[in-house]
């Protein structure tokens, strides 16, 4: 300890073994890792004319990574999906598997972060969100997601004064004097494409898709919510109101995707989506509601006194394919949570009004003024 | 000229380079606090200052940490280690103007870095944000200044060495040994993949862990028993927690890792080396608090002790509730949440900046000879205190509300998970402002006795506190 020649040499030593493992050893044991086909011959080798992965990004993309690192999104963004056992990231749907270090051997920024106060990005290009609502997120996020932290990044875009077809309108709910439109500038396409191409869609010699238990996932939502079990209603109303639920909480074929618009909480977005929770059209006339669930609704809605003007399209995956329980459950549902409390409504009602409007076209959908004029 | 003491002899030698660095580090202290309280205030209204793409969040934040570790972080290193070295070697400090030269560099590099990322232009490393641009005049002009540090080492009267000055020499070697590896494997001959997240993930984890720790530690083996004028208690003790720091703490910082796309043998490995930090954590504990406890009295009464003494509880605290949160059950929930943030803060704040504030208001009236009037000293300790638990436990709460919810996919994420901890931002928002107001007083202090007479308005200031 005295001499500081044998002193250095000690603490460097004991720093040295860290860096042999994590530095040398790391790099030898991974730090060649090429791109290779999804599934490997028997023998270990890549098929002659198989598709390598993963694939590098686009010129563009690339450039948009540039930005993302300049703006230090990795602040708040991770980029991996971790395995199964260590985290919920594949069941929050954040991925079809877990992260492999072969996925990442490509970029030249790798950007996996270690914060998470935005969701992950690992696989935000496989989200089918379009380039205009990515370019509307960028822009402001606040008028997609009201709670969002996310900052605003107006200096990637051109207000518009006088839009023309390609400008992006910003849809606000907030701004009461009417939407903006803007125009991107080359960094926010650079950047939209490289978030459009961050995808892990592949499997890997190593990594294969995880099947998600979806039972699971919705048994969870069920009794997540207190509200709906504890109403004491009978048997086979809470069973409607569960199933009701469920459809109005998934985004799949058989579910409504209520949610996406109405919100969870039934609350809506203001200026955007009318409530249901204490919504005089929902604890109204059940009969609207049926029309409306088979066949949307467009133009303008007043709803408990204020205005929207927007487009719902015909509820179900693919548009108007609920059946006739499945239309009498979700109704249920919307009339008894969030505190609404309405009678029930029974698939034999879905059916009568489905009979009164049997020559009308499918999709053709209908406005609150044929609604609310009697019908003769 | 009468004949003064060695002490005083050293001191006067140690004056120009500790009021150079130290009146530095308060500038990035305040630069750092007014970062803080911007990102902080962005958290809480995300249209806050939004139309300036210089000050975007992810490039305030990352600004406002480089500020504090290598500005304040670096600066307070400088000032604190060259005085406490000189002392214990009973040598002048020499080539102050060289030292004071590369200080000036050093100042300038960490300047335009910051400068750089606010113009877009940051690396994405961990900790080594700052352009590579400015890399080389960091490298250099700390091995100037270290270089002449280890000259002071080398001339010391006493050849025994002390465990004060293990861990400071440590900490000023190994920096550059990190900076080097990193700088090596992110930039000359890049590693791909997440190679290069392994690798900056170890340096940015083992910046705060063999740079910051060690000297905070070293300041503390001196200060207490300096102060209490007695012996550190089982100071035997103390050799085997250095080296148990020096053999663990490189290996145990990977383990943030865990899950992630790297092989897993390196989270496991970080996991159990955590694990095994209890002992030099419990050695260090032991030595301070054992030592401290025998005397409360005079702890409590001495300022600067009671400054360092908050650091040594916080060290003990947060490095305990660091080895839980490395445990894989735990890690699961608290992974990338805010609980980062509680452990940054943690160690910068709580730690290693008490630490400091205490070694400062220990040395400067040493080394000036002017006094702090003890209710500057006294508002700034109970500002800080209430600032940093206040944001401790915001981060802390929050983070645990964070990781809760996050692990419940069924929750929308921006307006159920996110929304829940917004009102932690809010609590951290006040919590920097107090820090912000506390670190003006300190740095106030420290300026009105290096620099006396700036203004006939402070100068009768003083005497009305000397009187």
């Amino acid at each position: 300890m005295n001499n500081l020649a044998k002193f250095t040499i000690g603490i460097f030593l004991t720093l040295g073994m860290a860096w042999l493992a994590f530095v040398v050893g790391a790099r030898s044991q991974f730090g060649d890792l090429v791109p290779t086909s999804e599934v490997l011959e028997d023998d270990g080798s890549v098929p002659v004319d198989a598709e390598l992965f993963p694939t590098s990004l686009s010129g563009m993309a690339k450039q948009g990574a540039e930005e993302y690192a300049a703006l230090g999104c990795v602040t708040c963004h991770t980029q991996q999906v971790r395995r199964v056992e260590a985290g919920f990231d594949v069941e929050r749907g954040w991925g079809k598997r877990p992260s492999a270090p072969r996925d990442y051997v490509l970029q030249e920024h790798v950007l996996l972060g270690n914060s998470r106060i935005g969701p992950d990005l690992a696989n935000v290009g496989l989200r089918e969100h379009s380039d205009n609502w990515l370019h509307q997120h960028l822009f402001e996020p606040q008028s997609i997601f009201p709670s969002s932290l996310c900052p605003p990044s107006p200096f990637l875009y051109q207000q518009i004064d006088e839009p023309v077809k390609s400008d992006i309108e910003i849809v606000s709910n907030e701004n009461a004097d009417g939407n903006r439109f803007v125009r991107p500038t080359v960094r926010a396409s650079r950047l939209v494409s490289y978030l459009q191409e961050l995808k892990q869609d592949y499997e890997l010699p190593e990594v294969s898709f995880v099947e998600v238990e979806e039972d699971v996932i919705e048994e969870e939502v069920v009794s997540t919510d207190i509200s709906v079990v504890s109403t004491g209603a009978p048997k086979w109303l809470q069973d409607q109101i569960d199933t009701g639920k469920e459809i109005y909480m998934k985004a799949a074929p058989g579910g409504g995707m209520c949610f996406t618009c109405h919100q969870q909480n039934g609350q809506g977005l203001a200026g955007q989506f009318p409530p249901l929770a204490g919504s005089d059209w929902v604890l109204g006339d059940k009969e609207r509601l049926i029309k409306i669930s088979m066949y949307g609704l467009m133009g303008e809605i007043e709803v408990n006194g204020v205005k929207y003007n927007n487009v719902m399209a015909p509820p179900g995956i693919p548009p108007g394919s609920l059946t006739d329980e499945q239309i009498a459950s979700v109704l249920t549902y919307i009339r008894n949570d969030w505190g609404n409390s309405a009678s029930a409504v029974s698939a034999e009602e879905v059916a009568t009004v489905r009979e009164s409007l049997k020559g009308r076209a499918p999709m053709q959908m209908f406005t609150a003024a044929e609604l609310t004029t009697p019908v003769q | 000229m009468s004949v003064d003491s060695p002490d005083k002899v050293i001191d006067r030698s140690a004056k120009l380079v500790f009021s150079f660095f130290l009146s530095s580090a308060g500038l990035w202290l305040l630069t750092a606090a007014l970062l803080a309280y911007v990102a902080a205030a962005k958290l809480t209204d995300p249209f806050f200052l939004s139309t300036y793409e210089f000050l975007t969040y992810g490039k305030i934040k990352v600004a406002q940490a480089n500020a504090f570790v290598y500005g304040w972080g670096g600066n307070a290193i400088f000032a604190v280690s060259i005085w406490i070295l000189a002392r214990l070697s009973q040598a002048e400090v020499r080539g102050s103007v060289f030292i004071v030269f590369a200080g000036v560099i050093w100042n300038l590099a960490i300047t335009f870095g910051l400068l750089g990322i606010m113009d877009g232009h940051m690396s994405g490393h961990e900790m080594l944000e700052m352009p590579t641009e400015v890399w080389p005049a960091m490298l250099i002009s700390y091995l100037i200044i270290t270089f002449l540090v280890l000259v002071i080492h080398r001339s010391r009267q006493v050849r025994e060495t002390i465990a004060p000055q293990w861990f400071i020499l440590a900490a000023l070697l190994w920096f550059p040994a990190l900076f080097l590896i990193a700088w090596n494997g992110l930039e000359i001959n890049p590693a791909r993949g997440t190679l290069q997240t392994v690798l900056s993930m170890w340096y940015g984890q083992s910046l705060v862990w063999l740079w910051l720790t060690p000297v905070a530690l070293g300041a503390a083996y001196y200060l207490i028993p300096a102060i209490l004028g007695r012996t550190i208690d089982k100071y035997y003790l103390a050799i085997f927690g250095f080296w148990c720091i020096a053999a663990l703490a490189p290996w145990s910082v990977v383990h943030h890792l865990e899950g992630g796309p790297v092989p897993m043998w390196i989270p496991a490995i970080g996991t159990v080396m955590s694990i095994a930090m209890v002992f030099p954590i419990a050695v260090a504990s032991t030595n301070f608090h054992a030592t401290a406890f025998m005397d409360i009295g005079k702890v409590w009464d001495s300022l600067p002790l009671r400054f360092v003494i908050f650091g040594t509880l916080s060290y003990t605290v947060s490095s305990y509730i660091g080895v839980v949160f490395s445990l894989p059950a735990v890690a699961k929930i608290t992974q990338f949440t805010i609980i980062n943030e509680f452990h940054f803060n943690q160690r910068v704040y709580g730690f290693f900046s008490m630490i400091i504030f205490g070694a400062v208001y220990f040395a400067l009236p040493r080394i000036t000879g002017k006094e702090i009037p003890k209710a500057a000293k006294s508002f700034h300790f109970w500002t800080s205190t209430l600032g940093v638990l206040m944001l401790l436990l915001a981060y802390l709460i929050g983070g645990l509300t964070h990781g809760v919810l996050a692990g419940q996919p069924s929750l929308p994420w921006a307006s159920s998970v996110i929304q829940s901890i917004q009102p932690y931002f809010l609590i951290t928002k006040f919590a920097f402002i107090i820090l912000a107001f506390s670190q003006f007083v300190f740095v106030v202090n420290v300026w009105r006795v290096i620099f006396p007479n700036p203004f006939a308005f402070f100068a009768a200031d003083d005497k009305e506190a000397s009187a």
